[in-house]
This record gives C-alpha cells, sequence and structure tokens, in this order.
C-alpha cells in the first residue's frame, strides 16, 4: 500500500472535518502502477498505466449524494475536494443518516504471490513477448501475431466517518496472442488469453499449443462457412455461457435496476426460472479469478452470492443504497471504474456452476444444431428481458457428430425461454473464467470475468 | 476556466521543462465534469466537480533507422514530478520499436486549426445551473405522456481546456465541451398487452439542446412502444435498410480498422484505387463539422483537422494517418490522431492514453435513393434496422452484426409492423465475389441524419442474413 500510505493521514482528517458537517461521508483513494509491452514481430511499443493518483469524496446531503472528484493526493489538491463538498452541503444542509448500513469494515489485503511481478520492467517483458511470438513461426498463412503482455496493480484506499478502513491492493496480470490469417484481401483472427489475478506465476500459463491452436483457428476461418439463420439448438462453450449468464442474470440481477422498476427478474425472485441443474453465481472474492477483489468501493468485503440456485432465482447484487431500499444486505457489488467515476452495482467474476454432462454427450444430445465457440460480447435488456450473446466462431452439429466451422454469429433471444430450454451442462473439467470487461453506460468499464462449462439450449441465431 | 492561452497552459508549463529532451511533445488537459444522474425522473445523485488536470510526454528516440517511441502520463506538475514522467518515457522510448525513420510532428507558434464550433458557451460559464435546466427540460417534455417514463438517465457535462506543444515549436490549444446523455424511456404494457417496452438512449454531442427536447420525446416515446409491441423477425435473407442510427455503430470501428495507416503498416488497409463498394458510394471522415463530438481545430498532435475523402465513388481514395505513421509511409499526417477512442468507446479523459488513428465524424454522401418512403418502396420485401443492441464490428475481419432490438417489416413497399429480437449482420468489407453490406448496396437515401459519429441517409442493402423465430 506504499502507493497511497503517504497521503492516508491527510484523507483520515479530510473526512473527520467533514463529519462534522453531514452524518456520513466517504472518500476512496486510488494509485496504479504497472507495465505492458506490445510486440508483433517488427513493433515494439510499451505502456505505463498512468502516474496519477486522486480521490472521490462522497457526503450525504440529507437528499441525496454528493461526490467531488481529484486527480492528485497533495494536501492543496484534497482541500479543494473537500471545499467544494463543504459548498454543496452549505447549500443542503444534513441532518438524517443515509439509507442503508455504512461499512465499519477494517481490513488490509495485498495479492498473494507465487512470483513477485512487479521487478518485470521493459528488459524481462520484451524477451517473454518474443518468446510467445516465436512459437507461431512456421504456422502456415498466418500475416502476423501479435502478443501483448501486462501487469497492473490497482491500490484503493476506502475510509468513512464511521471508522471502516480497507487497504487493498490487487494485481492482474495477462497475456494475449493473436494470430491474423490472411488470403485473397480476407483477413481472419483469434485469440489466446491467459490472464487473473495474482503475479508472474499467472504468465506461466502461456502455452506453445494455445497459441499453435489460435494460428490453425484463424486460418481455419479463412473458409468458414456462414452460420445457420433461425432458430436451433445451441451449445455455448465456456466463454460464451459465461457471456450468457453475465447479459442476463448478471445485469438483470444488478438490484440498482429493480430500484428504477427496469427488471424483468425483479417480480420472479424466489421463483422457480430454470432447470434444477441451472446455478449461476456472482463470486467477488474468487481467488485468482480476473474481476476478483477483497472489498467494494464502498467498504463491503466481497463475497460469493447465489443468483440462481438450482433453477430457483433467489438473490440479486446490492449496494448499500439498493439493499436499503429493498430490504437486503450490502453484497459487495459497489464498484467504481475509477476514483473519476460513479458507484453503481456491478457484477465480477460471474458464472454458470458446472453439471455433470460430458461435452461429446451434449453433442448427442444437441442431434443438429450449432456450437457457439469463442465470446466476443453481448448485450443486456433488463427491461425486456432479451439477451445477445456473440461468438467469434462455432461449429455445426449434424445427426450428433460435430462438423463444419461457421464463421462470426449473435445469439437473440428470452432469457427465460433459453433457461427453460436447458438440457444439459457439462462437468468441472470444461469450466473456464474469461478475463474481460464490463461497462455500465457509456464509459465506466471495469475488469470484468464470466465464464461456465458448455451449456446446451436453443435459441435463435444468425450471422454477425 | 477559459481557452489555454500563455504560460498558464498545462502543455506548456510541463513542456518549458524539457530542454535537451527533443524531439519531444506534451499534451495536457484541464478537466472540469459535473453529472446529474436519476432514477426514474427523481435525482439520485449530483457530481462534480471532477477535477482532473493531467499530461502525457511523448518521446522520440532514432534507433537503427527506426524510431524508439516512449510515453508516459501523470498528473504531477512539480519539477520532481515531470523529471519522473519523463524517466519513465525515456526508458520505454529506448525499449520500444516502431518502423519508421522519423516522426514529423506540427510546428509553429499559434497553429490554431481556426475556428471549429466545439464550446457551448453556456455550458462553459454555468455547468451545473445547465444541467439542471436540462434535466427540467426533460422532464417537461415527457410529462403528461400517460404510459412513458424514465425509467433512468445519466447526464454528464465535460469541460475541457486542451493544451498540445512540442520541441518543433508548436504550442496550441482550444476549450471544448462535451454532453454526454444516456436514458431509458419506458413504455408500459397494459394489462392486456405484452411487458413494458424500454428505448434505451446514448447520445454525445459538443452542446446542449433543450429546445429539441420537444420533438426528440415523440420520438424516444415512440421507439418504446414499438419496442414494446414488437414482434418476432422473419428469418432468411432479404433487403433490409440501415439507417444512421445503425450505422454509427459499424462504420468507425471497421473504417478506422481498415482506412488507416496503421492497417497499412499491417498489411491488410486497401491500396488506394481498390474498389471496395459501388460507385454510388463516396465516404469522407470530416473533422470539422460543426458541433460533432470528434471534431476540434487541430488534431490531438496539434496537427489542424480537415475533410478527407475516405471512398470516392466506390474505390479507397485516402487512407488516416497520424504523424507517427506517416512518418513510416514519408506522406503528412491526415489530422487523425486522436487519445483514448478504441472500438468504438471514447473516454473522456484523454491525456491517459498515447494517440492511435481514429476517424472523425464519418459522412456518407447522399445518394439518389430518394426520401426514406421511397427507400422503402425500392426496398419492396424486407426489413428496416431501426436499432442493432450491439453490432460488435470486428476490426479486422469487418464482420458486423448483432440482436434486432427495434426494427420494421417492410412489406409490399411499405414500413409495417416493428420487429424486436433475431438476428442481422454480415461483413462490411469482402472481396468481390463474396457477398458484404458493400458490395450488396442497391441504394442510398437522399437525405442525411446525424447520429455521433456518423452523417449518412439510410442505405438499402440488396440482401443480408436475417435469423428470426420465423
Amino acid at each position: 500500500m506504499g502507493e497511497l500510505s503517504d497521503a492516508e493521514d491527510d484523507l483520515y482528517h479530510a473526512v473527520a472535518r467533514l463529519a462534522q458537517r453531514t452524518p456520513f461521508v466517504e472518500v476512496l483513494a486510488e494509485g496504479i502502477h504497472g507495465l505492458s509491452v506490445r510486440y508483433d514481430g517488427r513493433l515494439v511499443s510499451y505502456q505505463s498505466p498512468p502516474r496519477v493518483r486522486g480521490a472521490v469524496f462522497r457526503a450525504w446531503t440529507g437528499a441525496g449524494w454528493t461526490e467531488v472528484s481529484v486527480s492528485g493526493l497533495d494536501a492543496a489538491t484534497l482541500r479543494f475536494a473537500e471545499s467544494a463538498i463543504e459548498r454543496a452541503l452549505n447549500h443542503r444542509p444534513a441532518h438524517d443518516a443515509p439509507p442503508g448500513l455504512s461499512s465499519t469494515t477494517r481490513l488490509d489485503e495485498v495479492t498473494p504471490m507465487t512470483k513477485p511481478i512487479q521487478d518485470l520492467g521493459e528488459e524481462e517483458l520484451l524477451p517473454l513477448a518474443r518468446d510467445v511470438h516465436s512459437w507461431v513461426d512456421g504456422a502456415p498463412d498466418i500475416h502476423e501475431t501479435e502478443v501483448q503482455v501486462s501487469w497492473r496493480e490497482d491500490d484503493r484506499l476506502y475510509l468513512n466517518s464511521v471508522a471502516a478502513r480497507c487497504s487493498q491492493s490487487i494485481c492482474r496480470v495477462r497475456g494475449i496472442v493473436v494470430p491474423v490469417a490472411m488470403e485473397h484481401g480476407r483477413a481472419e483472427s483469434d485469440r489466446y488469453i491467459v490472464g487473473g489475478v495474482g503475479g508472474r506465476e499467472i504468465l506461466d500459463g502461456l502455452r506453445p499449443e494455445g497459441v499453435r491452436k489460435a494460428a490453425d483457428t484463424a486460418r481455419a476461418m479463412l473458409h468458414a462457412k456462414s452460420p445457420p439463420s433461425g432458430r436451433a439448438n445451441v451449445l455455448l462453450s465456456p466463454s460464451v455461457t459465461g457471456y450468457f449468464a453475465h447479459e442476463s442474470f448478471g445485469h438483470g440481477a444488478e438490484a440498482d435496476q429493480f430500484v428504477r422498476g427496469r427488471s424483468y427478474l425483479q417480480p420472479l425472485l424466489g421463483s422457480v426460472v430454470g432447470p434444477e441443474i441451472l446455478t449461476i453465481v456472482d463470486n467477488g472474492a474468487y481467488a485468482g479469478a480476473w474481476s476478483q477483489i477483497f472489498c467494494d468501493d464502498e467498504g463491503f468485503p466481497a463475497q460469493r452470492t447465489v443468483l440462481v440456485d438450482h433453477g430457483r432465482f433467489t438473490g440479486a447484487l446490492h449496494d448499500r443504497a439498493t439493499a436499503a431500499a429493498l430490504g437486503a444486505s450490502p453484497t459487495g457489488n459497489a464498484r467504481r471504474s475509477d476514483v473519476f467515476s460513479r458507484s453503481f452495482v456491478r457484477m465480477t467474476n460471474t458464472y454458470v456452476e458446472p453439471g455433470e454432462s460430458s461435452f461429446e454427450e451434449l453433442v448427442r444430445e444437441a442431434r443438429d444444431g450449432v456450437i457457439l465457440e469463442s465470446g466476443v460480447g453481448g448485450i443486456e435488456d433488463p427491461q425486456g428481458g432479451q439477451v445477445q450473446v456473440k461468438a467469434r466462431m462455432g461449429h455445426r452439429i449434424e445427426n450428433g457428430k460435430v462438423t463444419d466451422l461457421v464463421g462470426s454469429m449473435a445469439l437473440s433471444g428470452n432469457v427465460l425461454d433459453f433457461l427453460r430450454s436447458i438440457r444439459g451442462i457439462s462437468g468441472p473439467p470444461d469450466f473456464e473464467l474469461d478475463t474481460g470487461s464490463c461497462g455500465k453506460g457509456r464509459t465506466d468499464l471495469l475488469p470484468n470475468s464470466a465464464g461456465g462449462p458448455y451449456l446446451l439450449s436453443a435459441a435463435v441465431v444468425g450471422q454477425a | 476556466m477559459s481557452a489555454p492561452r500563455g504560460r498558464d497552459a498545462a502543455a506548456f508549463r510541463v513542456g518549458d521543462q524539457l530542454a535537451g529532451q527533443e524531439p519531444w511533445e506534451v499534451f495536457a488537459e484541464r478537466i472540469r465534469r459535473f453529472e446529474i444522474h436519476l432514477s426514474g425522473d427523481a435525482v439520485e445523485m449530483t457530481r462534480g466537480p471532477i477535477a482532473i488536470e493531467g499530461y502525457e510526454i511523448r518521446l522520440f528516440r532514432p534507433r537503427d533507422g527506426n524510431l524508439g517511441v516512449g510515453s508516459q502520463a501523470s498528473n504531477d506538475f512539480s519539477p520532481e514530478g515531470v523529471r519522473a514522467t519523463l524517466e519513465d518515457a525515456g526508458r520505454a522510448a529506448r525499449h520500444a520499436l516502431f518502423p519508421a525513420s522519423r516522426c514529423e510532428l506540427p510546428s509553429g507558434r499559434g497553429a490554431t486549426g481556426g475556428i471549429v464550433e466545439v464550446l457551448d458557451r453556456g455550458l462553459w460559464e454555468y455547468p451545473m445551473d445547465s444541467l439542471e435546466s436540462y434535466v427540467a427540460s426533460m422532464r417537461a417534455a415527457l410529462d403528461g405522456r400517460p404510459g412513458f417514463a424514465l425509467s433512468f438517465g445519466s447526464i454528464r457535462a465535460t469541460l475541457v481546456e486542451t493544451s498540445i506543444c512540442n520541441s518543433y515549436g508548436l504550442r496550441t490549444g482550444y476549450g471544448h465541451t462535451q454532453v454526454e446523455l444516456e436514458i431509458g424511456v419506458k413504455a408500459s404494457g397494459g394489462p392486456e398487452g405484452p411487458q413494458a417496452g424500454e428505448y434505451w438512449l446514448n447520445d454525445s454531442s459538443r452542446r446542449l439542446r433543450p429546445e429539441e427536447l420537444s420533438r426528440k420525446a415523440d420520438e424516444w416515446c415512440h421507439f418504446a412502444e414499438d419496442i414494446r409491441r414488437g414482434s418476432p423477425a422473419p428469418t432468411g435473407e432479404m433487403p433490409v435498410i440501415l439507417p444512421a442510427a445503425v450505422l454509427a455503430g459499424i462504420l468507425p470501428t471497421v473504417c478506422g480498422g481498415r482506412l488507416t495507416g496503421s492497417a497499412r503498416l499491417h498489411g491488410i488497409a486497401p491500396v488506394p484505387g481498390t474498389k471496395v463498394a459501388p460507385e454510388m458510394v463516396t465516404v469522407h471522415d470530416d473533422g470539422r463539422l460543426p458541433w460533432a463530438p470528434m471534431s476540434s481545430p487541430v488534431d490531438d498532435e496539434g496537427v489542424p483537422q480537415r475533410r478527407r475523402l475516405l471512398v470516392d465513388h466506390g474505390a479507397v481514395s485516402e487512407v488516416l494517418y497520424d504523424s507517427l505513421h506517416a512518418g513510416s509511409f514519408d506522406v503528412a499526417s491526415t489530422g487523425s490522431a486522436f487519445r483514448g477512442v478504441s472500438s468504438g468507446f471514447r473516454t473522456w479523459y484523454r491525456f491517459l492514453q498515447p494517440p492511435g488513428i481514429a476517424p472523425s465524424t464519418i459522412v456518407v454522401s447522399p445518394g439518389g435513393g430518394g426520401s426514406d418512403s421511397e427507400l422503402v418502396e425500392q426496398a419492396k420485401e424486407g426489413v428496416w434496422i431501426q436499432e442493432i443492441g450491439w453490432s460488435s464490428p470486428d476490426p479486422v475481419s469487418g464482420a458486423f452484426g448483432g440482436e434486432i432490438r427495434l426494427g420494421y417489416r417492410i412489406r409490399s413497399g411499405k414500413l409495417a409492423e416493428p420487429i424486436r429480437g433475431g438476428t442481422v449482420g454480415g461483413f462490411v468489407f469482402a472481396p468481390a465475389d463474396s457477398p458484404s453490406l458493400l458490395n450488396r448496396l442497391q441504394a442510398i437515401g437522399s437525405t442525411s441524419s446525424f447520429v455521433e459519429p456518423v452523417s449518412s441517409p439510410p442505405i438499402l442493402v440488396g440482401a443480408l442474413p436475417i435469423g428470426g423465430e420465423r
């Protein structure tokens, strides 16, 4: 926590002074560091996270919240933020406490690492990227391969006027390999990604066979057939299963959507929405997962929240405001992209828990349909209960066998119809979590992870 | 707060400390941001000022006929902070390698790029009052419409002083405003009808225009109601009309991915003169369109913005360059260096990221397809796509598509019932013998509309695959 410790006294005193003017005030300070290298065989570029530290103060005005953010932690900058909050409180003097629980958590956590990564500088990162790049050497039709290796440590310190103090340092490490195949003016790519919260040991997971498989896939995509259009049996790969869980029950179960009256799921809380084999979880405490946090940005510890328990919709994700409005407890899901962005109810690591079928059994069960592979994204529709997920590629299933490679496609459907059509979920060996990001609105991107095993259902698909 | 002048400008204060480090560039921003967030139509939270001041130093170091380019961002303006930032940038430059022997940064004191309308004066002077007044107008515009309501909303105003300087003598800057509006308008289902429908708007502009709200509220409510009562899409290949609202999610990413010096460097850009579309297609990239969010007097390297001809009657004419990639090909920058733009997303604080190449506003020239209804008449039987959930174009393959959030059947040459759900997609560019949006283009409408960051009439594509329930 060296990144923020020099400012802690000033932050503490600012909170203490403001606490004389309002029943509740909190501050979140942030500092980041790390390094990233990109290498494509010719071009080498480095990017360090900015040397930017900052803080956001949030105070209760009696009628609502007011926030001020500053990009600096020196005494003068913090005094500017404090004055701005004071002006807002003068305008709207507060007497009553804000709704909901205030955190009283005291926590001091640092990402555990088998191999510390902080000493991995420019001299060490480039040879590693070159090594990984060399694994594609000799692969036919590969026009170019970009390798990106990065680590980024995000230190956050949370203090509030009721004595909570949460200090956490999260280190995210990732390697991405993107081979691009090209033929007669057509270009296709695939991605191989290894990442998580931890140290240098995560990069040991980069394997030549993973890189070569991505190169083979990119090349094969040049001749992929068109995907089917219309309603079909769909077998979702682990990454696509994850996007489905994230976009449907993830966003749909963010309780701020309940408070706004815009979630189709709210009236279904406690109801059976899917088969017994379906369990969907959001777990910010998942050790080593890309979106692991020790506590959220309101000072509540991260936790495992079961959203769908063996087919029954049992839980939602909360911050203090939604928990207060709906008679629930905070679930450690209040998150900010950074100290310049507002806090929302956000997911962490959202996934479908493994079932018991094997991949081969699911293919046989489908008989005819399509496998959606290599998820690239999706979008929710909390009000309408629709969902879109998109896959970079897939394979047809014909007569219970995996056949032709097909190009990128989207899945569209009503979430509840999709859940009712689930016919199988594969077992623990297939389980994967990705290393993605999620927006809420246009700009509030933060690290997010989604995953699961293979999942068989039915939906509308089409080229996209 | 005013447009940056003299030695006070953030970039100049840093640049004054970089003697002996040539060649260098400093890009800086002084930002104030204000936000109002609504839950329903009640104010949930006000935020601001969100005050950020920061800069990025970029260094260029010749190495074996190439350049080592290193950059580092910081908000520490103290001499020690600038020195530490410089050291970080220098270390990166020592290890980096870019295949260009030179980078011709713009020069000259006072290179302003002329006047482009990018600053809302009222918003600049009274930001929070302006936002509060706009929210009141928005509520008023939606009042008295039974069955319709705001389900949530965020309005964010960003006021920025940008300043840029470099070791070739450039010292320039400008002030600009940015407004982002995100709202959900809900149409409630009655006991007899389907569940509620919600129209979800994400809009970006340089200014607040409360006088447009009454007309816009009509449109929002109309779309929300059609989403509520939309029926499933049909299945099959059929004529499809795509308006500016849909093209805005596709063209910038694909053009940004393929028609740039970066794509040329990676060998995936079409050679100028290559036919990529029918004769009727002419596309510009306009960096000076008044009030457009990507317009500015100069790009993020200080090169004056201009209008660039990307596709001329179906053939690639010009590709976009920043100074760095221009140096690789011994051409001039097109003023297309932008920070914080990636895969269709744009950040509101840009100094944290080094520049890349991006289009400004993509302008598709009007064609001879006539009015919207004449275009629909030409389609005969097909679909008008009003909104795709997320079209997520792939800049490498040019594939695009996603879920139909709102569309309309076209029956017997007329717009018919709304549709919702199902998929639409394909490729933007493809080899001449493969189907694509461009090589199946049948007509371009005659009337353009602006949906940030695209200005275009609707286009009629002869056939695209639709995946639906029926």
